[in-house]
C-alpha cells in the first residue's frame, strides 16, 4: 500500500467538471424517479460513504482498522443515550457522538499505532468484539442483546425529518461536509504528511516529521467521522444493539475503502456508491450478497489495486501504452 | 474446592486441544506464507459439515469421514492458494484482505447450500468416565483422543520428514530455505492444505459436541486470533502454550466467575500481550 499516494493531478480539469456533473446526477436519482427504495437506499450510500471516509483518513497513514465500526457505535451510543436521557436535541447529539468516539481513539491511539501492518489490524479486530462484548455486559446502558428500538427521529431546530424525502437532502448536507473535510485534510499540509507516513515511515520521522502524533491525529479524525456516522445510522434506522456495531460492519467498511480505493481520496464515495446499492438491485438475491462483495473485494485486490478510483488512470496508462 | 479445580483443569485441557489444533494451522499460513488468513474460522465449519454429510448422508464409518474430510481440506486449501492467496504472496495486507473476502464467499455459499439452521449430529459415543467425583463424557474423551494424535501425526510430520523440514526452514527464513532447494511452488499450496486441514478436522472432532451450522466458525476463528496473537505469529511452540493457558483460562474464569468474564479476560489479556510484545509470548520480534 504503498504506491499510489501521489494521488494529486487526478487528470485535466475538463475531466474533473464531467465527473463533478457525474456525481450530481447520480446524486440527482431518487428525485428523478420519485422512488421512497431509491431514496432509502441513497440515505444508505451517504452513511456508508461517511463511514467509509473516516476509515480512508486512518489508511492515509498506513493503517487499517478493523474497529471501525465500533467507534461507529461509540458515537450511536452517545448521541442516543444524550438524547433519550438527557432529552438534547438530535442535531447535537451527532456532533457529541464524533467528539466522543475522537475522544477515546485520541487516548487509545498512541499505544495502538506502534502496531503497524497485520498487528495492528489484529489488535483492532480484539478491540472490536472488546467492545461489543463489553456492551453486552451493561445492559442498563446498550440494551444488552435485544438494543435499544424506538430512537428519535433525526430532526433540525425542531422539525422532525420524518419521511425519506426529508432526511435525504440532510444526509446529502453531512455526506459534502464530511467530503469537504477530507479534500481540506488530503489538499493541505496535512495531507502530505499523511502521505508521507504512509509512504516512508522512516524517512518521514528522519525528516522531522512528528509521525506518531500525525498517525494519531489520523486516528483520532478518522474515528470521529465514525462516530457522527454511526450516530446518524443509528437515528435513521431507529434501532440499535452491540451486534450492529460488530466485525461484519467493520468488514464491509473496509470492503467498501478497499473496492472504491484505498489511498484515492474519492475511494470512499466510490467504494460506497458501488457496493451499496449493488445487492439491492440483484432482486430476490439475498443471500447472494455477502458472495458477491467477497467476490468483488478479491477481483477488486487482484485486478485493481488502487480501486475503482483509480480505474481511469490505469485505463488511460494502458491506452497510452497501446 | 479441590474437585472443581480438578475438573477445571480437565475442561481446560479439552478446550486447549482444540484451540490447538484451530491454531497450528492459521500461524502455520501465517509462518510459511504470511498471510492472517480470517477464512480459518469457515474451513472449522466446512469440516464439521464434511464430517455431517460422511456420517448421516453417506453412513460412513467416523473415522474413515475424518480421513476424508482431512484430504477434501488438503486439496481445497491448494485450490485457494491457487485462486485467492498467490497473487499476494509479497503483501500481508492485500492477503488478508482477501481472506475476509474469502470468508464472505464461503459462509454465505455454506448458508445457501444448507440453510441457516443449526443440524443435529449424531452422538458419536455416550456415557461418561468417572473418578471419584470427576466427570467426563466419553463424546469429550473421544474428541480429545482423536485430537491429541493427530497432533501427534502432525508433530512427527513436521519433525521428521523432509517436507515437514521444509516447511519448518520456510518458517524461519524464506530466502534462505528457498536458496537451500525448497520448493515454494509445492509448499505454498502444502503450508496453507495443512493448516486447513487441522481446522477442518477440529471442525469434524467438534461437530459431535457442538453441532453443525454455517456460522460455527466465527468462535474457533476468534480462539486461534487469540492464541497465536499469545503465541507470537508463526511460532508453533507459542501457539501451543498459549492454546492450553487459554484453555486453562476460560476454564477458571468461567467455573470461578462468569463465562462473559472469561471472553472479557481473555481479550484484555491479547490487548495487554499486544501492547507490550506484539511479537507475542514465543514470537520472535520482527525488525
Amino acid at each position: 500500500m504503498s504506491s499510489a499516494a501521489t494521488h494529486t493531478a487526478s487528470g485535466p480539469r475538463p475531466m474533473a467538471f464531467v465527473w463533478a456533473l457525474a456525481l450530481v446526477a447520480v446524486a440527482l436519482i431518487p428525485w428523478i424517479t420519485g422512488s421512497t427504495f431509491h431514496f432509502h437506499i441513497a440515505i444508505m450510500v451517504c452513511i456508508s460513504a461517511m463511514a467509509t471516509g473516516g476509515l480512508a483518513v486512518t489508511a492515509w497513514v498506513g493503517q487499517l482498522s478493523l474497529a471501525h465500526a465500533a467507534f461507529a457505535g461509540i458515537g450511536a451510543y452517545t448521541s442516543v443515550l444524550l438524547v433519550t436521557r438527557l432529552d438534547l436535541p438530535v442535531l447535537l447529539g451527532l456532533p457529541a457522538g464524533a467528539l466522543v468516539a475522537g475522544a477515546v481513539a485520541f487516548v487509545i491511539g498512541a499505544p495502538l499505532l506502534r502496531l503497524r501492518g497485520v498487528y495492528f489490524v489484529l489488535i483492532t479486530f480484539a478491540l472490536n468484539e472488546l467492545f461489543r462484548l463489553v456492551m453486552l455486559e451493561i445492559p442498563e446502558y446498550s440494551g444488552g442483546s435485544s438494543g435499544i428500538a424506538g430512537i428519535p427521529k433525526l430532526s433540525i431546530f425542531g422539525v422532525t425529518l420524518s419521511s425519506y424525502e426529508a432526511v435525504y437532502p440532510f444526509a446529502l448536507v453531512c455526506l459534502a461536509l464530511v467530503m469537504a473535510l477530507l479534500v481540506l485534510i488530503r489538499k493541505g499540509q496535512l495531507g502530505h504528511r499523511f502521505g508521507a507516513v504512509e509512504e516512508n515511515l522512516a524517512l518521514a520521522e528522519a525528516s522531522g516529521i512528528p509521525t506518531a502524533q500525525i498517525q494519531t491525529l489520523a486516528f483520532t479524525i478518522g474515528s470521529a467521522i465514525a462516530g457522527f456516522a454511526g450516530a446518524f445510522l443509528a437515528h435513521y434506522v431507529g434501532f440499535i444493539s452491540p451486534e450492529t456495531f460488530g466485525f461484519q460492519l467493520s468488514v464491509s467498511y473496509v470492503i467498501m475503502l478497499v473496492t472504491g480505493g484505498r489511498l484515492a481520496l474519492w475511494g470512499p464515495l466510490v467504494g460506497a456508491l458501488f457496493l451499496t446499492p449493488l445487492p439491492e438491485f440483484l432482486r430476490g438475491a439475498v443471500e447472494y450478497q455477502h458472495i458477491i462483495y467477497g467476490v468483488v473485494l478479491i477481483a477488486v485486490l487482484r485486478f485493481l489495486p488502487q480501486g475503482l478510483a483509480g480505474l481511469p488512470a490505469q485505463l488511460a496508462r494502458k491506452g497510452g501504452r497501446a | 474446592m479441590s474437585f472443581l479445580i480438578a475438573q477445571s483443569l480437565i475442561n481446560g485441557v479439552i478446550l486447549g486441544t482444540l484451540y490447538l489444533l484451530m491454531a497450528i494451522g492459521f500461524t502455520l499460513a501465517f509462518g510459511v506464507m504470511r498471510i492472517v488468513n480470517f477464512a480459518h474460522g469457515e474451513f472449522y465449519m466446512i469440516g464439521a459439515f464434511c464430517a455431517l454429510i460422511g456420517v448421516t448422508w453417506l453412513g460412513l464409518p467416523y473415522p474413515v469421514t475424518l480421513a476424508l474430510t482431512i484430504v477434501f481440506a488438503i486439496l481445497m486449501g491448494a485450490v485457494v492458494e491457487r485462486l485467492v492467496f498467490r497473487p499476494f504472496r509479497n503483501d500481508e495486507l492485500s492477503g488478508m484482505i482477501a481472506s475476509l473476502g474469502l470468508a464472505m464467499i464461503l459462509q454465505h455459499g455454506a448458508l445457501i447450500l444448507f440453510g441457516p439452521d443449526p443440524q443435529a449430529f449424531p452422538a458419536m459415543v455416550s456415557g461418561v468416565f468417572k473418578w471419584g467425583a470427576l466427570i467426563v463424557p466419553k463424546s469429550r474423551a473421544l474428541a480429545l483422543g482423536i485430537g491429541l494424535v493427530i497432533l501427534l501425526i502432525f508433530y512427527l510430520f513436521l519433525m521428521h520428514t523432509r517436507h515437514g523440514r521444509a516447511l519448518r526452514a520456510l518458517v524461519q527464513d524464506q530466502e534462505v530455505a528457498a536458496v537451500f532447494g525448497v520448493r515454494l511452488e509445492i509448499m505454498y499450496p502444502l503450508g496453507l492444505g495443512l493448516g486447513i486441514a487441522l481446522a477442518a478436522v477440529a471442525g469434524g472432532l467438534m461437530a459431535p459436541l457442538f453441532g453443525v451450522s454455517p456460522f460455527i466458525g466465527a468462535t474457533p476463528l476468534l480462539k486461534a486470533f487469540i492464541v497465536v496473537i499469545l503465541g507470537g505469529l508463526g511460532s508453533i511452540p507459542g501457539a501451543a502454550l498459549a492454546a492450553i493457558l487459554l484453555g486453562l483460562i476460560e476454564s477458571f474464569t468461567s467455573s470461578f466467575v462468569s463465562a462473559s468474564a472469561a471472553d472479557i479476560v481473555t481479550f484484555a489479556l491479547v490487548i495487554g500481550v499486544l501492547l507490550v510484545r506484539p511479537a507475542g509470548l514465543l514470537g520472535r520480534a520482527e525488525a
